[in-house]
């Protein structure tokens, strides 16, 4: 029997409530940007735009492995107004071979329950701590605003999927090859051992937080397909670990939106991370086929990024995780 | 159970769009699979085992819309190798159950893993099992499975190839890929070396109707070595055929043989088939077309039977008759026209009841295949015919009429299809049971056309046949122009490679596009056969048969050229006695009369003597009388069923 069956057998009031990810993605981004910190540039006095090797003539590493992350979380039951949230979350690594299939090399997951303890029925608290074997106890105080307190819950959740991004990272960068790569959907800096190895790549495809301003903002917002800024530091705010970043656009963003096929990537702190820049964002565009179709951002999503968490889709539970049409429940 | 050894190729899967059902299940295998069309697979799960064949396969990729595809290329088809990354790719399969186990319940196949079947999984699922490990095992093999990577031989089951249970076989496919005679030469192999000892002995009539096809059975062919493996694998002698018999019309010289198999060292072994005007009209229906059938021609032709062949007959025009001949034949009706005329001065137009008009008409037919046959029918005094009370164990009698007039043909068949069944039903053929193979099926049993006695007799054999031991194998390129009941009465089916044409007909509609595509693409030495066992088609390989092809015969062995009269009289009768020397022979048929010599050498032929050629100077001495003796006893074919719509 799964922890909320039993909750629900004890009086919880049983829900169905998956959270739609786009909205709560926004909320997440407006966070970032108010934690963001300014940058410095490290490759020249201006930012610039800088074009990048052809695809034809970009050096693709061989081999890399390719990391990203996964999670779901829905509303399953109710102890009064205090909603019961049932999360899962996983991370795994596929390694790219030389016939560019990806296999899965390591990868983690977890499933747990997240809840407000000191706010809980006595009663149910104990089914609760009884039932479920993994548990993230989240501040009550939110509990009477339940819009808020989703918005904790996902904050929540996605702290626990970056805590196991983090150690998959740092377990495949102790195992990688000596010539292979590791490229990260996300946070270069979580890690300092990834943020520091001269072989790993973060990709950042949100733009919620915003490092540059002025003339040079612009210039990032409104660079040619094919181009690079110069290298800027990223430091503070949730990055611990500074780290080298530069902007990449891999589709024209003519016709669409500023955002538009915009990649940030990061790279370990190193004046190498410079020299590398443009070979590497080559090997980016390179990636930019086969297309991460049908993601909703495939113009800035890298199709292996997009297999890694489509394989983490199909391993995950989907029962409790898939949106019901929300009509009347009959007593 | 499952060999834990044997790794798992495969997941069923099901969704609501596509589920599994009890008749039906879909997989998926890994991209590089040895899992194709035509494989046998199996699924264990819920404990139950299910075994399938499958039967269409898809290949797909994450990809959207093809679009896509063209927006991550630029545009540029050769810009898609370099994607680093390959798009995750899927094949899935659709497999149709064979068999279940436990039976019953039937339910759905369960979501399961895949295996691939080995040869005792292979046994299971085209229940060969219980007819391969019975106390009387009645298997006979018919090849190889060999889709992923096994090797499993498959097996018919006599009863239902050979009869009661069911029988006759039928075998389709394009002409020029030898599959077809190929198939049926192996197959009759298999049956010599494998037919159940409680079921009796047998035999096969081959038809040889086009080429040399059929004219060396009994000479080794080349096999490779993968053959050679097949051979063994399947328990069947990779050797020629070691009892076969060729016969063979002659030609209007009624010397030389009819056939492309006269090479001197192998032209001993053909004998003539010739016929004279007794077996003919018992056949006569056969030279009537369905015009001509009328009660009137039958009864004149009943007639002519009963009262007047082989017996002293008066005309009542004051001549005596004893017709044993189409030219005695010929005179009996001269005289009786003459008596019309002349006699009775033109003012009767019948005579013993029978208009004359009737009469010229059974008579212009009767004496035209004299004309165009000559060398299979012939005046030569009674047949040299078939064994007909002796036909011998795991023997081929090859008839070959490849080069016989369309009508005599006609005749042939008939004649000989007829009195295998007659002597059949009364247990006095010396086999109990006979395959009759007969290539251009369409053109003897076509869909449509005329219901001709070739039509109906075939009707009876794949009707009644199996009851008989009388088994028919049939042969053709288009089966959708094959009378439906021909080929919906053989129980075993077999498919070589298939025009597009013909699989689009509605005889084709249970098979997959997969499937067809398969069929159309087969390569020689690959056939698709479908058994009341295999609830489903099945491809199977069978090896190269033991025996030299035709086309190959007559280049190692080609034919000789037709020899003189005499020189032909005298390979006859050195075939006889070797001793005998050829100017012996020339000495003594010098200034003879042609018709007489002839006369002569098939009285000393149906004799065999010890002495042949003074055998031969004896009867060449005097006018050879025919074999009187008591009445012939008339072997009246039995009436067939007249052809009806009613299905099987």
């Amino acid at each position: 029997m799964m922890w909320w069956q039993a909750v629900i057998d004890a009086g919880a009031v049983p829900v169905a409530f998956v959270p739609n990810p786009a909205a709560l993605r926004a909320s997440k981004e407006e966070r970032e940007s108010a934690a963001a910190d300014r940058a410095t540039l490290v490759e020249e006095a201006e930012l610039q735009a800088h074009p990048v090797p052809e695809r034809g003539s970009a050096r693709i590493p061989q081999p890399v492995s390719f990391l990203a992350g996964f999670s779901r979380w829905a509303v399953v039951a109710c102890d009064g107004i205090i909603q019961l949230v049932d999360a899962y979350v996983a991370a795994a690594v596929r390694r790219r071979d030389a016939g560019g299939i990806l296999h899965t090399t390591s990868g983690r997951n977890r499933a747990f329950a997240v809840a407000p303890l000191e706010r809980m029925t006595p009663a149910l608290r104990q089914v609760l701590e009884a039932s479920a074997p993994d548990i993230e106890s989240i501040d009550g105080e939110l509990a009477g605003h339940p819009a808020r307190y989703l918005e904790t819950v996902d904050s929540t959740v996605r702290r626990v999927r970056a805590g196991l991004e983090r150690d998959v990272a740092e377990h495949c960068i102790a195992t990688l090859g000596a010539e292979e790569w590791l490229l990260l959907d996300g946070l270069l800096s979580r890690s300092p051992t990834v943020a520091r190895h001269p072989r790993a790549l973060g990709v950042i495809n949100s733009h919620g937080t915003q490092f540059l301003e002025g003339r040079g903002l612009e210039r990032a917002l409104t660079l040619p397909s094919g181009h690079r800024t110069s290298v800027f530091t990223v430091r503070g705010g949730h990055t611990r670990t500074e780290v080298y970043s530069w902007y990449l656009r891999l589709w024209p963003w003519e016709g669409n939106d500023l955002l538009y096929g915009l990649l940030r990537v990061e790279a370990r702190p190193d004046p190498a991370s410079v020299a590398l820049a443009s070979a590497l964002s080559g090997w980016l565009v390179a990636e930019r086929a086969p297309l991460a179709t049908p993601a909703t951002r495939w113009d800035r999503l890298l199709y292996p990024l997009h297999n890694v968490q489509e394989y983490l889709k199909a391993r995950a539970p989907r029962d409790r995780f898939t949106a019901r049409p929300r009509l009347p429940v009959a007593s | 159970m499952i060999d834990k050894a044997s790794p798992a190729i495969g997941r069923v899967v099901a969704t609501e769009q596509k589920p599994a059902t009890p008749h039906q299940f879909h997989f998926w295998t890994a991209t590089e699979t040895t899992v194709g069309i035509g494989a046998i697979v199996k699924v264990e799960g819920a404990g139950r085992v299910v075994y399938g064949v499958v039967t269409d396969g898809f290949a797909y990729s994450d990809l959207a819309t093809p679009l896509h595809d063209v927006v991550g290329a630029e545009g540029d088809p050769a810009r898609v190798v370099d994607a680093p990354t390959a798009r995750q790719e899927i094949r899935y399969w659709t497999a149709a159950v064979l068999r279940q186990t436990p039976e019953e319940p039937l339910q759905p196949v369960p979501l399961g893993q895949v295996f691939v079947a080995d040869d005792a999984d292979v046994a299971q699922a085209l229940r060969m099992d219980a007819f391969l490990y019975s106390a009387t095992p009645t298997a006979i093999p018919i090849g190889l499975y060999t889709s992923a990577g096994r090797d499993a031989p498959v097996y018919l089951d006599a009863d239902f190839l050979m009869g009661p249970e069911a029988a006759h076989l039928n075998i389709s496919g394009m002409s020029g890929l030898a599959t077809k005679t190929s198939a049926v030469e192996f197959l009759l192999a298999s049956i010599f070396a494998h037919f159940p000892p409680h079921k009796g002995r047998i035999a096969a009539v081959c038809f040889n109707v086009k080429g040399p096809d059929l004219c060396f059975l009994d000479q080794p062919g080349d096999l490779s070595e993968e053959d050679r493996h097949r051979y063994e694998r399947l328990a069947v002698p990779a050797q020629p055929f070691e009892r076969v018999k060729l016969y063979a019309p002659l030609k209007a010289d009624g010397v030389n043989l009819n056939t492309l198999r006269t090479h001197p060292d192998l032209v001993g072994d053909v004998e003539p088939l010739t016929w004279g005007l007794q077996e003919v009209v018992d056949y006569a229906e056969v030279l009537l077309n369905r015009d001509d059938i009328d009660a009137k021609a039958d009864a004149f032709i009943d007639f002519l039977r009963d009262r007047v062949l082989g017996r002293t007959f008066d005309d009542g025009f004051g001549t005596t008759h004893r017709v044993q001949s189409f030219a005695d034949l010929d005179r009996l009706f001269r005289s009786i026209f003459d008596g019309l005329e002349i006699t009775a001065g033109g003012r009767s137009d019948t005579w013993r009841t029978h208009h004359i008009a009737t009469m010229r008409k059974v008579r212009n037919r009767l004496l035209n295949i004299s004309t165009r046959c000559k060398g299979l029918v012939t005046d030569d005094g009674p047949a040299s015919d078939l064994p007909w009370t002796e036909f011998e164990d795991r023997t081929v009698y090859v008839i070959d009429i490849a080069n016989v007039d369309p009508l005599g043909q006609d005749l042939v068949f008939a004649r000989v299809v007829s009195r295998l069944r007659e002597q059949l039903e009364r247990r006095e053929l010396g086999v109990d049971a006979v395959v009759v193979f007969v290539d251009e099926l369409n053109k003897y049993a076509p869909g449509d056309g005329p219901d001709t006695y070739v039509k109906k007799m075939l009707l009876d054999i794949s009707e009644r046949g199996r009851y008989l031991g009388l088994v028919l194998f049939g042969a053709e390129q288009f089966r959708s122009q094959v009378h439906r009941r021909v080929v919906g009465n053989a129980g075993t089916q077999v498919f070589g490679r298939m025009d597009m044409d013909e699989l689009a007909t509605p005889g084709y509609q249970v098979l997959t596009p997969a499937t067809k595509s398969k069929l159309a693409t087969l390569p020689i030495g690959e056939l698709m056969v479908r058994h009341p066992h295999f609830t489903q088609p099945i491809f199977v390989r069978f090896p190269k048969p033991p025996v030299l092809r035709g086309r190959d015969g007559v280049e190692r062995f080609p034919p000789a050229a037709d020899v003189p009269f005499d020189d032909a009289v005298v390979r006859h009768l050195v075939r006889l006695d070797r001793r005998i020397r050829p100017n012996q022979v020339k000495d003594v048929i010098a200034d003879r009369e042609q018709d007489d010599v002839r006369r002569a050498l098939a009285a000393t032929r149906r004799a065999r003597p010890d002495d042949p050629l003074a055998y031969f100077r004896k009867v060449l001495g005097s006018r050879v009388t025919a074999e009187a003796g008591a009445p012939r006893e008339h072997r009246a074919v039995q009436p067939l069923n007249p052809i009806s719509d009613e299905p099987y």
